[in-house]
């Protein structure tokens, strides 16, 4: 008895001269415990729960039959294929506007000739403080032609004036737009910190070996940008493929107008949590059955981009 | 490499982690501080002769805090150591929420109810009490008033409370500057709103970006002109009629005919920009219910009500729909007061007390003659004398076509289905 505690003893106890043991387990495990009980374990337990359907009190396992009806079932599939759609196309606005015009700002509020960076620098990152339903809200007002449109025409540009939100041809557009507004402060802190960790030495002696300003961003800039891309990549995929807020804000979770805008977020809190309006009855085991194929798809394609853009160590 | 792959998977995994975590924290939700705090533990144990009792009330009207303080406040009158805290819900969210408290045991003692399918859910799951025993439910409410609490065996899982109703709200001012009369038929409304769109007035407030309100107020609240009351209703239900027969053509069809006389960009009209719309003198007339009431009391013009009118060959119905009745949780830790406070809502001294501190807009149900005090909700209530009601289409039977529904009159107003199209579309889903 006594051997196998002095043993454990020697592994695990404090012992500082012994940087082989394991006392840093006890560092960890406030964390991992707080890990475990807020993420992994309600994660799994999400897993679990989309092989049941019902809800509380009545929850029947029917294995993955929410995931074939998701699938096959006509009123089902509509709808998730649309959201996933939607999804990417909002996705693909962020890493066209949002995270191209970030690499813009960066590359402009690194240049040590211009005058007024820190000005810039707070007009750009300040809309990242607002709160979403803020921002949704107040631009929802602005877009709308009936309180833009006095204001529009004397500017004479009435013909501005359009329901934007409204037409399915435009609202997820302007949506997207909006959440780039928003958010576009983000990349572009990330870009500037990348760009100014990059060595002066190598601009000048790139400048002395006659390079254009043009040749230093796509010769050096972007390829040693090239890991953050890839994090910012992943980040906004990540974020984008959750979202749900900005659209909650700016039309309804129903994805307005005739589900235009329904993102995969506001299709899993129709069915999971809120149920469709107004019947209002959830169905918590498709919507952790929705939440789990974009767990999956996120992980893969996460996986994917960070092994592109990773530098070669 | 293989250590890097690990830190790889660990770093995706911590990434995605926030999406499918958000199934379950929300459900932690109900745990927030002010819902938690039901302060009813301490007092017990050590006077047990005289306890307090505190019953917190679930609600989906944010609005009606003052109106139902007063209303518990005479309930005091009536059982002094019960204390009930009115805990309301911001609307959309309240099925929700309701859920999510229900399901982790942290519901509410007593609960606004939703009709039909969603409170009979709520019942069938084992959250409702069975109310049917509660004395003077089944005699002093009529038949068709029960039916929306009512499970087909016949029990009745929550006590009646308000109902709403459906009309045109006007501007009198307008109405008078434009020499214009209260119309009688659907043809004299699309005049009326001629002649103020011609005369530069925006007719209508009505939009369509929530989607909600230009179904539940405009078209449901038309629609009885077109189909009739109950007995035709149940046609539907039942097959016997089809949901693209010429009634539901002609529904399609008139309402398409009002989409020139809304806001110019409708489109993008939300619920509370037609309110500011109307309450601004912006817009004349508003397709709305109700519950809105209160918001036009303080109103700088003079305005009325009047029910949509029908085609000239058929009779003017109204929409009149139960909305509210209040119910028990079934795991109340004080299931005696709860009960009690539903009794008393059944008896003619309670339902006048609570009928006075209803919310403007809001009518009883009950079979006792109540007098209301506002003018406008008299006024608005006057529209069912003589007059075929029935509960909005879709909520008794076919639940199911509300989104389709929503979606056909949205495309007709749009211009984007013709009116055939439109209920051909929602006709096509059931068997």
């Amino acid at each position: 008895m006594q051997s196998s505690a002095k043993k454990t003893r020697l592994h695990l106890g404090a012992n500082s001269l012994n940087p082989k043991g394991l006392y840093w387990i006890w560092f960890m495990i406030p964390a991992l415990a707080f890990y475990v009980v807020f993420m992994a374990y309600p994660m799994l337990e999400s897993l679990r729960l989309s092989f049941f359907t019902g809800n509380y009190g009545n929850r029947v396992f029917v294995g993955f039959s929410n995931f074939i009806k998701l699938f096959s079932d006509s009123d089902h599939s509509e709808r998730f294929f649309n959201a996933f759609k939607n999804t990417a196309i909002f996705f693909a606005v962020h890493m066209l506007v949002q995270n191209v015009l970030g690499i813009v700002f960066a590359v402009l509020l690194t240049n040590t000739h211009m005058r007024g960076r820190k000005i810039y620098q707070t007009i750009i990152f300040v809309p990242t403080t607002f709160a979403v339903l803020v921002t949704g809200y107040l631009w929802k007002l602005l877009l709308s032609p009936v309180w833009s449109k006095p204001f529009l025409t004397g500017m004479g540009l009435g013909a501005l004036a359009k329901p934007w939100l409204g037409m399915e041809s435009t609202a997820l557009l302007f949506v997207s737009l909006v959440s780039c507004w928003q958010w576009i402060g983000i990349p572009t802190m990330m870009f500037v910190a990348a760009l100014r960790n990059i060595s002066e030495d190598i601009y000048e002696a790139a400048y002395i070996d006659g390079a254009t300003g043009w040749q230093v961003f796509w010769g050096i800039k972007l390829p040693l940008l090239k890991p953050i891309i890839g994090m910012i990549t992943i980040l906004t995929f990540v974020n984008n493929f959750n979202a749900f807020d900005i659209v909650f804000a700016m039309e309804n979770v129903n994805g307005a107008p005739g589900y235009s805008t329904d993102l995969i977020g506001t299709l899993f809190y129709r069915l999971g949590i809120a149920g469709q309006h107004p019947i209002g009855i959830p169905d918590p085991g498709m919507g952790a059955a929705v939440s789990t194929l974009i767990f999956i798809m996120l992980a893969i394609v996460s996986i994917l981009i960070l092994r592109r853009t990773e530098t070669k160590g | 490499m293989k250590n890097r792959m690990l830190i790889v998977l660990l770093v995706v995994l911590l990434a995605v982690t926030p999406l499918l975590g958000a199934c379950q924290q929300s459900a932690l939700k109900p745990e927030q501080p002010e819902k938690a705090e039901t302060p009813e533990k301490p007092a017990e144990p050590e006077k047990p002769q005289k306890e307090k009792v505190e019953l917190t009330m679930g609600s989906w009207r944010a609005d009606d805090v003052a109106q139902m303080n007063n209303l518990i406040a005479a309930y005091k009158a009536v059982a002094p150591d019960v204390n009930i805290t009115f805990q309301p819900t911001n609307p959309p969210d309240y099925n929700a929420t309701l859920r999510l408290q229900l399901d982790s045991d942290t519901g509410p003692d007593l609960m606004y109810a939703r009709s039909y399918a969603t409170g009979q859910e709520l019942f069938n799951a084992g959250f409702f009490a069975d109310c049917t025993d509660i004395p003077g439910l089944m005699d002093n409410f009529t038949a068709s008033n029960l039916a929306p609490w009512q499970m087909p065996d016949g029990k009745m899982f929550a006590v009646p409370f308000a109902a709403v109703s459906h009309a045109v709200y006007y501007n009198k001012d307008i109405f008078a500057a434009q020499g214009l009369s209260v119309p009688a038929t659907w043809d004299e409304f699309i005049e009326v709103c001629q002649t103020l769109k011609d005369n530069g007035i925006t007719p209508l407030a009505n939009g369509v970006a929530d989607e909600w309100d230009i179904l539940e107020c405009f078209f449901l609240g038309m629609l009885p002109n077109y189909v009739g009351g109950a007995d035709q209703r149940v046609l539907y239900e039942k097959g016997d009629k089809k949901l693209n027969d010429e009634n539901f053509v002609n529904a399609y069809t008139d309402i398409a005919e009002v989409a020139p006389f809304l806001p110019d960009g409708f489109e993008a009209v939300t619920y509370n920009d037609s309110q500011v719309l109307f309450n601004t003198q912006a817009a004349a007339m508003f397709m709305d219910g109700s519950w809105t009431l209160g918001v036009y009391a303080d109103a700088d013009f003079d305005w009325g009500v009047f029910a949509i009118p029908a085609r000239s060959a058929a009779d003017t119905a109204v929409t009149f729909h139960p909305d509210m009745a209040i119910t028990m949780n079934t795991k109340t830790a004080h299931p005696e007061e709860a009960k009690a406070f539903l009794a008393w809502l059944c008896t003619k001294e309670g339902a006048t007390t609570a009928s006075e501190n209803l919310p403007v807009g809001f009518f009883p149900m009950i079979n006792f003659e109540i007098q209301l005090e506002d003018v406008h909700a008299n006024e608005f209530l006057a529209l069912n004398l003589g007059k075929q009601t029935d509960a909005r289409f879709v909520w008794p039977a076919l639940m199911d076509l509300y989104s389709p529904m929503n979606q056909a009159v949205i495309g007709v107003l749009k211009g984007t289905m013709t009116p055939q199209q439109a209920a051909d579309s929602v006709a096509a889903l059931l068997p």
